[in-house]
């Protein structure tokens, strides 16, 4: 017998070695120490003293025999932990007050031989529940194959404890989930950044579990994998961290392989993309493309999604493909650099409307990634046919440079709706909206009287009517009007500065005829 | 010693006759009342063997099953009966009778049979309580053969059986009475009264009528502890029959009724078991074994202190829990093999109390 070995009865019971041991009375929560168990043949049996060891009955037919009755008193005069009798029946009903009036457990199993190996065992030989583990391990993962699923599953079939692998925020990666309050108890034991050699962690619930966590060190971001022990058996709770060490380092393999399958369907995406970006795509291009589930022709909206900050773009791209199929669009999404660049196809030209409700999907979309990734997402307009998908990622790229710095707009832009202010600042960096500042200038282009050029005059002449008069050889109320007549038209004020900006820089690219 | 029984007495016979029963031994208020129609005012003699040096004495009593015996009544003849065909066969008359058992209906019964045939009633007997097997007479313990003996059933027929031992007679009387009627009387043949009380229990029934004046006596209100006083025995348990359990077994060939009572003090809580097959066998005080045959364990209504039988008690039921010293003839040890628990398939060694 060794001291700090003892499981209490309850947690006995969650011991997967006594699955099939049941309280037939007398039980208690959580009952007593059971200190080591010895064996009995027959009921009549007249036990040494037994400090808190079990009682075990090989042979015992009826459980409504007087002699069961005389049993237990006999072992609790003898200081017994508990009597587990064979055979699972039910008690007479004087036994059960008996062993409820003696404190004494009367515990059932059809077998009790192995239930009373398992309990010597966990009491006595620690060592050998460890190494028996261990190499049960080790030998059940050889012969599991393949993915992480089924490595997580043999080490808790080998364990019979659920097996976790959780995030470092606690989240559940793979495996059986794990309940919040255990998933806060976790995060706030566990180590920000983990140390290869750190001893396992324990963390003792309040509901009497314990979660046994240990570091899966890999090349993606840091994960633990965690095992739930119902209650603490001793002889348990040493062997487990020992298994999951072992384990450990499958599940790192395991990891690395799947992220070198990421890795390589990433860089293929990318390169066919680079491909399609640079003018009409060839035959062999187009074939990759459909290899790869693309539509290259029909109507495209651009989407370039940002990330701020370090984020494994080749790791997360399923989380951007799950938020565009939890909205129901059907994205084709690519890893390039910092962030993704995503197009969604249409067959026929969406109307406006499809447009502005396409733009508010992905807007619901963007909420979702905000979750877990801090993303920026610019859309662009809609574009046909191979060259339409560079055109279109053209302006979600430049329209997502513009989203990043503007958190007023939740950090989302659509180039259909760009502002002025925004117009003139990527017209500084690209002639993408050129036909943009072209539309600015729609209402006034074919009204009467040469508006655009008289616009283009004034602002040239530093909001000067009188010098714009003589400019246009016209007389100074004619033009006065025709500037009273653009702000009307434009709906601007030209007096303010940014407004004034824009429409001088838009009345440049319109050729003046 | 010679006790007079008149009519103000027999009711503590009779509930002494059910205390020396156990729990067995059958229902004795309807032979109480046969005995009272048939004693009327006179008197009846409970002889010491002594009194009665020439007398060639037969023990007498009801063999089978006791219960069929309140649905299917003696027709007054077959005492008569088995007295006569005994005789006839040992080839000499009866003169005084000696009940088998003195546990039970069977300590009233011989007082019916003397008072029907006029012979003197020796008080001794071969059990001294109830018990249930006939190789658990004294005579047989003792080595005295229990043959030749005659059985007679209520319907008329006769057998006589001789030349086998207890055990063949055990068998070929369960047979008769299994085929037959479902009980009998069985007469055993006419002994010298010297050499038929040498073997057997003596003074059961005076020691009856005693028990049953005590109980008499007793107040309701009484403690459990002074009634067990008054009644010289020993308080297991005053409490609340939590349950009954009662389950048949076959025991080479009589299958008798096997069972448990489970009783709760009500003051210490602790859990009295009773093992019983037609009697209380064994009484388990908290799993400890603390009375066992051939002690005497009655179980009395709380309230009326009437004892409760075997068949009747129910769960439920309030009772007291006593022991009472059971016949000093079974306490040697050669003796007390044949009675003890071990007798009965309980692997138990005997717990006596202390002699008085």
């Amino acid at each position: 017998m060794r001291p700090g070995l003892s499981p209490s009865l309850t947690a006995m019971l969650t011991s997967p070695g006594w699955r099939d041991v049941v309280v037939l009375g007398g039980g208690a929560d959580p009952g007593p120490r059971l200190t080591g168990s010895v064996v009995a043949l027959e009921v009549s049996v007249h036990p040494e003293p037994l400090d808190g060891q079990v009682l075990v009955v090989l042979l015992a037919g009826d459980h409504t025999d007087w002699r069961i009755d005389a049993l237990i008193s006999r072992a609790s005069a003898a200081g017994a932990g508990a009597v587990l009798l064979a055979g699972v029946e039910p008690l007479g009903r004087g036994a059960q007050l008996l062993a409820e009036r003696l404190q004494l457990p009367v515990l059932g199993c059809p077998d009790p031989l192995a239930a009373h190996e398992h309990l010597r065992r966990v009491t006595a030989e620690p060592e050998v529940v460890r190494s028996d583990l261990v190499l049960r391990a080790v030998s059940a993962l050889r012969r599991a194959n393949g993915d992480l699923a089924s490595v997580l599953r043999t080490t808790a079939g080998v364990l019979e404890r659920p097996v976790t692998l959780a995030g470092a925020d606690g989240g559940t990666l793979d495996g059986d989930p794990l309940e919040p309050e255990e998933r806060k108890a976790l995060v706030a034991a566990l180590p920000r950044v983990p140390i290869g050699w750190a001893a396992p962690y324990r963390v003792d619930l309040a509901s009497g579990a314990v979660l046994i966590a240990v570091a899966v060190l890999g090349v993606g971001p840091v994960c633990w994998l965690v095992a739930r022990l119902p209650a603490v058996v001793p002889a348990e709770v040493a062997a487990v961290p020992e298994v999951l060490s072992v384990v450990a380092p499958a599940v790192g393999e395991r990891l690395a392989l799947r992220r070198l399958e990421l890795e390589r369907d990433a860089r293929q995406r990318t390169s066919l993309l680079g491909e399609l970006l640079h003018g009409e795509p060839s035959e062999a291009t187009r074939r990759r493309a459909v290899d790869l589930g693309w539509q290259v022709d029909g109507w495209h909206t651009g989407i370039r999604i940002g990330a701020d900050g370090q984020v494994d773009v080749a790791g997360r791209r399923t989380d951007v493909v799950e938020a565009f199929d939890a909205e129901g669009l059907q994205a084709v999404v690519v890893e390039q650099g910092d962030g993704w660049s995503a197009w969604i196809t249409a067959v026929s030209e969406p109307t406006a409307t499809e447009v502005q409700e396409q733009a508010a999907t992905i807007r619901r979309v963007q909420r979702r990634l905000v979750q877990t990734v801090d993303a920026y997402v610019g859309v662009g307009r809609v574009q046909a046919g191979p060259s339409g998908i560079a055109t279109t990622l053209a302006e979600a790229g430049d329209a997502a440079g513009l989203a990043r710095g503007r958190a007023e707009t939740g950090r989302f832009l659509h180039v259909d709706r760009l502002g002025l202010a925004q117009l003139l600042l990527a017209w500084t960096r690209t002639d993408t909206f050129q036909p943009a500042a072209q539309a600015l200038l729609a209402p006034i282009k074919d009204q009467p009287g040469d508006l655009v050029t008289t616009l283009a005059v004034y602002l040239d002449t530093e909001s000067s009517v009188a010098e714009t008069a003589a400019v246009l050889g016209i007389h100074r109320n004619t033009a006065a009007a025709r500037i009273q007549k653009i702000q009307h038209l434009l709906g601007v004020d030209l007096t303010n500065p940014d407004e004034r900006l824009a429409l001088h820089l838009a009345s440049r690219t319109t050729p003046v005829e | 010693m010679t006790t007079v029984v008149k009519a103000q007495d027999l009711q503590a016979l009779v509930v002494g006759v059910t205390l020396l029963g156990s729990g067995g031994g059958g229902d004795t208020g309807s032979f109480g009342r046969m005995l009272r129609r048939r004693l009327g005012d006179g008197e009846l003699v409970l002889r010491d063997p002594a009194d009665v040096p020439d007398a060639l004495v037969s023990p007498i009593g009801v063999v089978g099953a006791t219960s069929v015996l309140m649905e299917k009544l003696p027709s007054g003849g077959e005492f008569d009966t088995a007295v006569r065909a005994v005789s006839r066969w040992a080839g000499a008359d009866v003169t005084g009778l000696m009940p088998l058992e003195a546990g039970g209906l069977n300590g009233l019964t011989p007082l019916i049979a003397a008072l029907d045939l006029a012979l003197p009633v020796v008080d001794a007997d071969l059990m001294g309580r109830a018990l249930p097997r006939l190789d658990q007479f004294s005579w047989a313990v003792a080595g005295r053969s229990l043959t030749p003996c005659a059985l007679s059933e209520p319907s008329g027929q006769v057998i006589v059986v001789d030349n086998v031992d207890a055990g063949g007679l055990e068998r070929a009387v369960r047979s008769f009475v299994a085929h037959t009627g479902g009980w009998a009387v069985l007469a055993l043949a006419p002994t010298p009264v010297e050499a038929a009380a040498a073997d057997a229990v003596q003074g059961s029934l005076t020691r009856a009528l005693a028990l049953g004046r005590a109980h008499a006596a007793l107040q309701a209100w009484a403690t459990p502890a002074d009634i067990a006083d008054g009644l010289g025995g020993r308080l297991l348990a005053s409490g609340r029959v939590e349950q009954v359990a009662r389950h048949l077994i076959a025991d080479g060939g009589a299958a008798f009724g096997r069972g448990s009572v489970c009783v709760v003090d009500s003051g210490s809580r602790a859990v009295i078991r009773i093992e019983t097959e037609n009697e209380y066998l064994l009484a388990l005080v908290d799993g400890t074994p603390a009375v066992t045959t051939p002690d005497l364990l009655c179980l009395l209504d709380r309230r009326t202190l009437q004892p409760i039988a075997v068949d009747a008690i129910r769960t439920g039921d309030e009772v007291l829990v006593l022991a009472l010293p059971g016949p000093t003839w079974w306490r040697r040890p050669d003796r007390l093999a044949h009675v003890g628990p071990e007798a009965f398939g309980l692997t138990c060694a005997p717990q006596l109390l202390e002699a008085s």
